[in-house]
C-alpha cells in the first residue's frame, strides 16, 4: 500500500495520564502528542475525552503494543477493529505499532518480543503488514524494537529485514534510536550502519528514551532521562534522515512535565542546529553556482 | 562514526556470533517453532530455546533469555499491583506478591489490552487457597474492579428528572428504567466498604467481620469519577427488580409486599429520584412499546 508521507509534526512526547491537566490547563512547548492506542481502546470515560480534548488543540499519532505483527498466532479480531475503531475516532497523524510478536497460543506476554530474520519471517510480517493496511485503510507505521537475544536461526541482519519489509509492504518506519543503541550493544552490531542501511524517505518518527546499563546487556526501560551517547546517536540520525519527527518517551518514574519537556528542547535544540547547518551548506553551494 | 560495539569496534554484522563451545548447532526451525519454544522458556523456564539463542560475547544466552523471563512475571505482577493498590495495601507487599505469581501462572494473559488483564483475579481469590478463606481479599479485589470498570464504561446519556417529568402521570405504572452502563451492583459476604475506606484513607484496615445480612453495594461513575456506596436491602432489592425489567408499578406492588403498603409508592418515587440525581439510569421507556 502507497500512501502519501505523513506531515512533519516537530518535537513531541508519549502523552501519559499524569499530564493530562498541564497539557490542557497550559501551554506547554511540545509540538504533539502520541498515544498508546491500548489505553485509550476502552468502551469510555475520562481517557477518551482527554484524547479528544487534546486532540482538538494537537497533532497525535497512535502507537500501539499489541498489534503482534510477526506472531504466527491468528490475528486478534476484535483488537484489530478496536484500532480501527479508534483511528477513526482519534484521525491520528498515523498509527504505528512494533516489529516483534507479544505472543502465540491465546497468549499475551505483553512484551515486545524478538524476531528472527529469516526468509520465513520476512514474507511472514509482510504479509500481515498488508493484511492491517488494508483493513484499516492507510500505510501503518513499525518501530525497531530493542531485544536482548539473537536467533541462530537468522539469515540477515535486522536493518535488512526491516528495509526490506518497507520496501514490500509501503510502511513507513519509527526509528527508535535508543533501540538501536540498545540492541547495538546487545549484539555488538555498529549503530551507524544500521542507521546507514535504512531508507531515509520511509522514517517519519524517531523516538527517544532512557535505559538501564546493566554492563554485560543495556536493557530498555524506559524510566531515565536520554543519555549522552543516544545524543549522539540522535545526532548521527537526524544528519542520516533529516527533518523527522520526534518524542521522548517515559514510561516509568514520569517526572512533571516541564521536566519532559526541558529534556525535549535538547532534542529540538540538537535537529534545529543540524538543520541550520545544512541550511548553510546548501545556501553556499547555491552562492557558489 | 558512532560506534556503540564494545568487543569489535566498527564491527558491522548482526547475525549472531555463535560461541562454539555455547551453541553447537542450532536447530532448524520455523518461525512457529521458535516462537513457541521461546513463550515455554519465558513462561515456564523451558531451556529448549536457548540451543538457538547465542551468548553475546559478555554475557550467556541464560543471562539474555533472562531479561524476559524476569520482565513478564515482574511487568504482569505490576499491573495487578497497579489495578489493586488497595488489596495490594491490605495483604502486604510480599503476600501480594506471590500471590499475583500464582495467579500468573494460573490466568495467563489472553487480552491484547493489559487493562483486562486483572479480570479474573476476585475469581481466583474465591477459588484458590489460602486466600479463598477469606472473602475479604475476593471482594475487595471485585469492588476495585468494579471501580475501575465504571470509570472507563462507556458514555451514554443520563436519564433526568426533566425527562420523567415529561411523561404523562397515567404512564408511570408500565415504565422500565435501564441502567447507565458504569452502574454495577455488588454483595459483599462482609464489611467490605468499610475495609476498602480505611484502606483508601491509609489507615488501619477495619476489622473484617461478617455482618447479620448481607452488605449490599451500587458501584457507578458520575462526573468521570467512580463512587460506590451502600444500599439498604429494600433499595437494593429495587433496584435489581427494575434491572430485570420490573415496572415502576411492579416495584410499587413488590415494596408494598416488602413493607409498610401505605407508603410503598412514595419510597419507589424516592428509589427512582436518588437514582436519577446520581446518574445511574440512562433510559426510561413504557414496557408495552419497548417489547
Amino acid at each position: 500500500m502507497t500512501g502519501e508521507k505523513p506531515d512533519y509534526l516537530g518535537f513531541g512526547l508519549g502523552l501519559r495520564p499524569q499530564h493530562y491537566s498541564d497539557i490542557l490547563e497550559g501551554s506547554p512547548n511540545v509540538d504533539w502528542f502520541e498515544a498508546i492506542s491500548e489505553n485509550y481502546m476502552i468502551p469510555g470515560g475520562k481517557p477518551l475525552k482527554m484524547l479528544d480534548q487534546i486532540r482538538d488543540r494537537y497533532p497525535i499519532v497512535l502507537h500501539g503494543v499489541s498489534l503482534s505483527i510477526a506472531s504466527t498466532a491468528p490475528f486478534d479480531k476484535d483488537y484489530l477493529a478496536n484500532l480501527k475503531s479508534l483511528a477513526e475516532r482519534t484521525e491520528p497523524e498515523f498509527v504505528s505499532d512494533h516489529l516483534c510478536w507479544t505472543g502465540v497460543h491465546g497468549v499475551n506476554l505483553h512484551d515486545l518480543l524478538p524476531v528472527p530474520y529469516t526468509e520465513e519471517a520476512l514474507e511472514h510480517v509482510v504479509s500481515r503488514v498488508n493484511h492491517v493496511q488494508e483493513y484499516i485503510g492507510r500505510p501503518i507505521a513499525l518501530e525497531n524494537v530493542s531485544s536482548y537475544v539473537q536467533f541462530e536461526q537468522s539469515q540477515m541482519p535486522e536493518w535488512e529485514f526491516i528495509s526490506e519489509m518497507t520496501k514490500r509492504t509501503g510502511c513507513w518506519l519509527v526509528f527508535d534510536v535508543n533501540n538501536v543503541f540498545v540492541s547495538a550493544f546487545n549484539h555488538g552490531f555498529d549503530a551507524q550502519s544500521y542507521i546507514d542501511a535504512i531508507p531515509a524517505d520511509r522514517v517519519v518518527q524517531f523516538h527517544l528514551a532512557g535505559h538501564e546499563d546493566q554492563m554485560t546487556h543495556i536493557i530498555d526501560t524506559h524510566d531515565a532521562m536520554v543519555c549522552d551517547e543516544v545524543w549522539d546517536l540522535y545526532r548521527a540520525s537526524v544528519r542520516r534522515f533529516g527533518k523527522v519527527s520526534t518524542i521522548i518517551e517515559r514510561d516509568d518514574n514520569i517526572p512533571p512535565l516541564k521536566e519532559m519537556v526541558q529534556e525535549l528542547t535538547i532534542a529540538r535544540d540538537i535537529a534545529n542546529e543540524i538543520f541550520s547547518e545544512e541550511n548553510l551548506a546548501k545556501g553556499s553551494q547555491r552562492a557558489r553556482v | 562514526m558512532i560506534d556503540v560495539s564494545l568487543n569489535e569496534p566498527g564491527a558491522t554484522r548482526s547475525v549472531p556470533r555463535s560461541s562454539k563451545s555455547e551453541v553447537q548447532s542450532a536447530p532448524s526451525l520455523t518461525l512457529a517453532e521458535l516462537q513457541d519454544l521461546f513463550q515455554r522458556a519465558v513462561m515456564d523456564g523451558d531451556g529448549a530455546i536457548l540451543q538457538s539463542i547465542p551468548g553475546n560475547g559478555r554475557t550467556t544466552s541464560d543471562v539474555l533469555l533472562g531479561v524476559y523471563q524476569y520482565a513478564y512475571r515482574g511487568r504482569l505482577a505490576d499491573i495487578l499491583g497497579i489495578d489493586h493498590p488497595l488489596l495490594k495495601r491490605h495483604m502486604g507487599n510480599d503476600v501480594f506478591d506471590e500471590m499475583a505469581h500464582a495467579y500468573i501462572t494460573a490466568y495467563p494473559s489472553n487480552t491484547p489490552n493489559v487493562r483486562w488483564f486483572a479480570r479474573h483475579l476476585p475469581t481466583f481469590l474465591k477459588t484458590t487457597a489460602p486466600y479463598d478463606a477469606h472473602a475479604d481479599l475476593s471482594e475487595l479485589a471485585e469492588l476495585e474492579q468494579a471501580l475501575a470498570n465504571a470509570f472507563d464504561a462507556a458514555d451514554e446519556p443520563v436519564l433526568s428528572l426533566v425527562d420523567l417529568q415529561a411523561v404523562p402521570p397515567d404512564q408511570w405504572a408500565a415504565l422500565i428504567f435501564q441502567r447507565h452502563a458504569s452502574a454495577a451492583r455488588m454483595t459483599s459476604r462482609c464489611n467490605i466498604y468499610e475495609c476498602w475506606q480505611a484502606l483508601q484513607d491509609e489507615e488501619e484496615p477495619a476489622t473484617i467481620n461478617e455482618p447479620v445480612v448481607n452488605q449490599e453495594l451500587i458501584v457507578w461513575r458520575k462526573d468521570e469519577m467512580s463512587r460506590v456506596r451502600i444500599m439498604t436491602t429494600e433499595e437494593a432489592m429495587a433496584w435489581d427488580e427494575v434491572m430485570r425489567g420490573a415496572t415502576f408499578g411492579s416495584l410499587c406492588e413488590m415494596l408494598a409486599v416488602y413493607d409498610a403498603p401505605d407508603t410503598a409508592p412514595m419510597r419507589a418515587a424516592q428509589f427512582l429520584q436518588t437514582w436519577i440525581s446520581a446518574e445511574l439510569l440512562t433510559t426510561a421507556s413504557n414496557k408495552a412499546r419497548s417489547s
